[in-house]
């Protein structure tokens, strides 16, 4: 650990490196941190701006950056936002049996809700807040990608949180670590894998749905942001080929670069945090990783900056707990019941509230729910088997040759990082040349948004077959059909329910862009819950969009506890390889 | 001869001690004995204290059994140990081998310190401290009980009384699910009583959070922080600052020997390695009680006997600054190594059995005849048959099947009748490396079954149990099922409920929720699977993991049982 002498605490240049090769080494990292420093000045300057909700979506290439840099800034905002609230609402469901029995039941059920669905309560909440400025709306768009990331990383943040050996809470217990440093040392380190894979989903998952979070119709107000998502769309409305092709390319361009220069360096970073008692064989690696460690400017900066804070809060926290904890007084005590009475009234009165907009929902409106979630059931299912049709014989190919896989992993990487709301608007212009209409295109768009779940997971399940099972069905001469049945099925099983359940979440998510879509200026559905919901929020019909997401949620919550979650438990019961 | 024994009579009576060591020296040793034997009893303790050590020790194997054990303790503690030592090995456990029944009641006293000051006869290395210091834990009525799902309570450990004092290492020892764990959670304030208190010296948690320390089974290490930062963890906890904490840590671990270790993380470690961390950690907040959760368990035989060592090397130089240590093992050799003061525990509910103190010198000899008489001793009070608490267990207690596998009851059998259907527990224990908790199922398991009896630390063959030894597999399956269908409760009832059906099938479950009556949730399931390896074994049932179901195998066998 770098550590400062006492006297550069005072004088921080001092700290700097002397050397003219480690100032150029660390000369990127200057240049980068100038680059950041000027695009949130740029930022700020927008979204002090007088509202436009008509902003104007150019499209042409010369805009393209800028477009980007907004939608990266959403996102980045976004999940830094998911992030705080991942790890208040992780860290109170953890911590209190109270809150845990309401808290993650909720959770359960948000994160069935699909993103759309969100959109008009909180573009009116947003907008109300912030009436004339450029912020309101921004908000509204960043809340609604907080709304797709956050509930899966609260999820993995919590279990991490739970599945934490009882010996080691007990040594931060008995070793009376403050709950500052317990959360520090313990807590986030041993949740930070999770965190981190489920961050990069997350991210992902803003992407894919960033074409709805940054442009719609709200009632009678038309409202667009700049950036890629609006940019596509646009140009999808439009039809312009040169410009759908130039979005999705700087789209791609965007994501790769921020997977190579964001998520290896901290993947490999976060494999310090493994809690494995042995060094595993090959880890992750970095370039980018190696060069901010080697950066002595950045060591530095650290140990001025980080360090010292760190310290001093811990100290803070572990003094705090020392002196003798005062009992909660009458006052505080009756606050706290004072805001679970209002929180329970306001539930009771949202309940009612529902229940009355409900009440509005006319015969046809309920026979159309009715008639799309059981397509939408449908074509869902129908999905999945398709893509665990092409994916099982595919990905077990891969798994079993090293050799292949070494190749055809990276390449499939690139193509799942591509959000398929992206490659919609080119897949529609193949498909109404071909004559098809939404009702089978929808079910395309549905398999490029799905069907890399499975296809990784399929190839991690074929990879883990220990070589010595494959050897005895060599032995016994098992080939064909029999080696399927007594093998590779039962051995991939675990992974492709694992698979399957993900991308079941996803398909049901990903109906509502692919049910109904604007195309040259044309709207294409097809009958389906997600066309439903999207129909209601572009006509700001709420009592259809409320009573469609209701059962929308049900479905999904219903589908996961009856049928994969007893998969789950079939899977890690039966067909778990431990050998 | 007898004018032989009246010369050494005169000798003795005159206190011509060199002369008459002469006149024995001059017969075969057998004669001496013989001689000795004629003399009046108090002539022959003064003779025999007057002995040279060496001579005392070929004598003592020629005395019938007790006649040496009175003779023996007519001496000093230090020279009766010295004694014992320079016996010639094999007649040194024949010596501990026959001890009869008084000898063995009296060691029992003594051990467990019935017999208050005033007894001569035993070995006393160290001199008993002239005023007890006051404890620095008391626990008063500790009980453990936990909640069952389906409502009513199971006790794991009944109200214990305990009290820590300074300056001694504590070895709490008992089979698995006696709850040490458990009795060690609470005395550290990790888990709080179901009812009684903890006090440290005289306070509460509550009033007072009290300097401890645990070394975990697991080591529990942050495996994302540095040697160096996981032992700074408590110390920053506490407040200390940064460069106070550094030299403290460094110091700390420069005592367990990892210097040049700081900057390693854990995995990068081996087990002995990660285990000293534990300690330096344990040592750097200067622990009153440093307790010990399996320490040395997690480790290979070599390493674990290298860190003892060092331990106690620490403690006897008072390099440590620890006033107590309080160690929870299962390992009875390591118990007797390192403990001055050994609890054992019984089970079912866990409570005290036994609380005696280890008088031996350090260091001390794994082979020393002291050291296997305290470790012949635990083995005989954990397999002997539990009867100061039977009254508290008979009203409610279902039995309880230790957690052995037939295969494991078929071995012991073997060894037993290759060794003549008679051995003492420690010597399998020691030569097959097995832990108490991997051997006293077993023992438990054939006991329970008809196929041995224990008797003060050793296990026999019964004739069922040798003819088992012998037999091929088809019939010691027969003889399993036999035994088990007449000593073992929980089959017996499967077995007649399968009977008692027309399909000749019941749910598992059925017999999960019975279970659940009487055992809490883990020991359900430990439960039902010992069951469903025996009820297998025995060809009693088969189980169909996916129904859930068991099974009469068919009914062809009923046929020939009737």
């Amino acid at each position: 650990m770098v550590r400062p002498q006492p006297w550069t605490r005072f004088a921080p240049w001092a700290a700097l490196p002397r050397s003219v090769p480690s100032l150029l080494a660390d000369l990127p990292i200057l240049l980068a941190g100038l680059a950041l420093f000027y695009g949130l000045l740029a930022l700020a300057r927008y979204w002090a701006a007088p509202v436009s909700t008509h902003a104007e979506i150019r499209l042409t290439a010369a805009v393209l950056p800028k477009y980007a840099l907004f939608s990266v800034a959403r996102l980045t905002v976004a999940y830094f936002i998911s992030l705080s609230i991942t790890l208040v609402y992780a860290y109170s469901a953890a911590h209190s049996k109270r809150a845990e029995r309401v808290l993650i039941p909720l959770l359960d059920t948000l994160q069935s809700i699909p993103v759309l669905s969100f959109l008009p309560p909180v573009m009116v909440a947003m907008v109300t807040l912030f009436p004339t400025r450029q912020l309101g709306v921004e908000l509204g768009s960043i809340v609604l990608i907080v709304t797709g990331q956050v509930w899966n990383m609260a999820f993995s943040v919590y279990s991490s949180f739970k599945n934490i050996p009882r010996e080691l809470q007990e040594a931060a217990d008995i070793y009376r670590l403050s709950w500052w440093q317990k959360f520090l040392q313990l807590e986030l380190p041993y949740s930070a894998i999770g965190l981190v894979w489920n961050s990069m989903m997350s991210m992902a998952g803003g992407w894919f749905f960033l074409m709805a979070c940054e442009m719609f119709v709200l009632g009678n107000r038309d409202l667009r942001l700049p950036g890629l998502g609006s940019y596509l769309q646009t140009a999808a409305n439009a039809g312009d080929t040169r410009a759908i092709v130039e979005g999705v390319a700087v789209m791609i361009g965007v994501i790769v670069l921020m997977d190579q220069l964001i998520w290896r360096p901290i993947i490999a970073w976060s494999e310090k945090f493994k809690f494995e008692q042995v060094e595993a064989a090959s880890a992750p690696r970095s370039p980018m990783l190696d060069l901010l460690r080697r950066s002595r400017l950045l060591a530095r900066v650290g140990a001025l900056t980080v360090t010292p804070a760190r310290e001093a809060l811990t100290l803070h926290f572990a003094r705090q707990r020392a002196e003798p904890t005062a009992e909660p007084s009458k006052i505080r005590t009756g606050l706290g019941w004072l805001a679970a009475i209002a929180v329970i009234a306001a539930v009771l009165y949202a309940t009612f509230r529902m229940a009355v907009m409900l009440t509005a929902l006319s015969a046809p409106d309920v026979r159309g729910i009715g008639m799309g979630a059981a397509t939408t059931f449908l074509r869902v299912e129908f999905t999945l088997a398709l893509a665990a049709l092409w994916t099982v014989p595919v990905g077990v190919f891969i798994g079993l040759r090293p050799r292949v896989s070494a190749i055809a992993q990276p390449i499939a990487q690139v193509a799942a990082s591509v959000p398929a709301t992206a490659l919609f608007p080119i897949v529609l212009l193949m498909l109404i040349q071909v004559g098809g209409g939404l009702g089978v295109g929808s079910i395309v768009l549905l398999l490029l948004g799905t069907q890399w779940y499975i296809l990784f997971n399929v190839i991690a399940g074929a990879t883990a077959i220990p070589t010595d099972l494959r050897e005895v069905c060599d032995v016994f001469h098992l080939h064909g059909a029999q080696r399927w049945r007594r093998l590779l099925l039962p051995a991939i099983f675990p992974y492709l329910i694992t698979g399957l359940v993900t991308a079941s979440g996803g398909a049901w998510n990903a109906s509502i862009v692919a049910e109904y879509f604007k195309f040259r200026g044309k709207t294409f559905s097809t009958v389906g819950l997600g066309a439903v919901i999207s129909r209601a929020t572009d006509n700001g019909n709420f009592p259809v969009l409320l009573g469609a997401t209701i059962v929308m949620a049900a479905l999904v919550v219903v589908v996961n506890r009856l049928v994969w979650r007893r998969l789950y438990v079939l899977a890690s019961t039966r067909f778990v390889l431990d050998s | 001869m007898t004018a032989a024994a009246d010369r050494l009579r005169a000798l003795v009576v005159q206190n011509h001690w060199e002369q008459a060591l002469a006149l024995l020296r001059r017969m075969d040793v057998e004669a001496a004995a013989e001689l000795i034997m004629k003399l009046p009893f108090e002539e022959q303790k003064r003779l025999y204290c007057a002995l040279p050590i060496d001579f005392a020790a070929q004598l003592a194997g020629e005395f019938p059994y007790y006649h040496a054990y009175v003779l023996l303790h007519a001496r000093p503690a230090q020279e009766i140990t010295a004694i014992v030592d320079a016996m010639p090995p094999d007649e040194r456990v024949r010596f501990f081998e026959e001890l009869p029944e008084e000898a063995w009641q009296r060691l029992m006293d003594e051990l467990e310190g019935k017999q208050a000051a005033g007894a001569p006869e035993m070995p006393r290395a160290i001199a008993e401290a002239p005023l007890p210091d006051p404890p620095i834990i008391e626990a008063r009525k500790i009980e453990k009980v936990f909640e069952r799902p389906g409502g009513g309570n199971i006790q794991v450990i009944a109200p214990t009384d305990l009290s820590v004092t300074p300056g001694s290492i504590i070895a709490l020892l008992g089979p698995s699910g006696s709850g040490k764990s458990t009795l060690l959670r609470m005395l550290t304030g990790l888990s709080t009583p179901s009812s009684g208190e903890v006090l440290w010296h005289g306070k509460t948690f509550a009033e007072e959070k009290p300097n401890v320390a645990i070394v975990f089974q697991s080591f529990a290490l942050f495996p994302w922080l540095t040697v160096l930062e996981n032992v700074e963890v408590p110390l920053l906890a506490r407040g200390v600052e940064h460069d106070e904490r550094h030299a403290r840590a460094l110091k700390t671990l420069g005592s367990v020997g990892l210097e040049g270790f700081e900057s390693a993380y854990p995995k990068d470690l081996s087990g002995g390695m990660k285990q000293r961390v534990g300690f330096a950690r344990a040592l750097a907040v200067e622990p009153e009680i440093l307790f010990m959760d399996e320490p040395f368990s997690a480790l290979d035989v070599l390493t674990a006997e290298n860190l003892r060592g060092e331990l106690i090397d620490l403690w006897l130089g008072k390099k440590i600054p620890t006033r107590s240590i309080f160690l929870v093992t299962h390992n009875i050799e390591e118990a007797v190594l390192l403990a001055d003061r050994i609890l054992v525990l019984g089970r079912n509910p866990g409570r005290i059995r036994a609380d005696f103190h280890v008088p031996l010198a350090r260091p001390r000899d794994r082979n020393g005849a002291e050291f296997l008489m305290y470790v012949d001793y635990i083995y005989k009070l954990l397999t002997q048959p539990d009867l100061e608490a039977a009254p508290l267990v008979a009203k409610s207690a279902y039995q309880m099947l230790p957690h052995a596998r037939p295969g494991g009851i078929a071995g012991l059998l073997e060894i037993l009748n290759d060794r003549g259907g008679k051995e003492d527990l420690y010597r399998i224990a020691d030569e097959l490396r097995l832990d108490v908790d991997d051997l006293l199922p077993i023992v438990e398991a054939t006991t329970l079954l008809g196929f041995a009896t224990t008797h003060r630390g050793d296990v026999e063959l019964t004739p069922v149990g040798k003819t088992f030894s012998e037999a091929d597999v088809a019939t010691q399956k027969d003889l399993f099922r036999e035994a088990a269908l007449v000593h073992a409760t929980l089959l017996k009832q499967i077995n007649n409920a399968l009977a008692s059906k027309s399909d000749h099938a019941m749910p598992l479950e059925f017999f999960r929720d019975i279970l659940e009556e009487h055992f809490p949730g883990q020991e359900v399931e430990r439960q039902m699977d010992t069951a469903l390896t025996w009820g297998r074994y025995g060809e009693i049932f088969t189980y169909d993991s996916e129904t859930d179901r068991l099974r009469a195998p068919q009914p062809v066998t009923q046929a020939e049982a009737g």
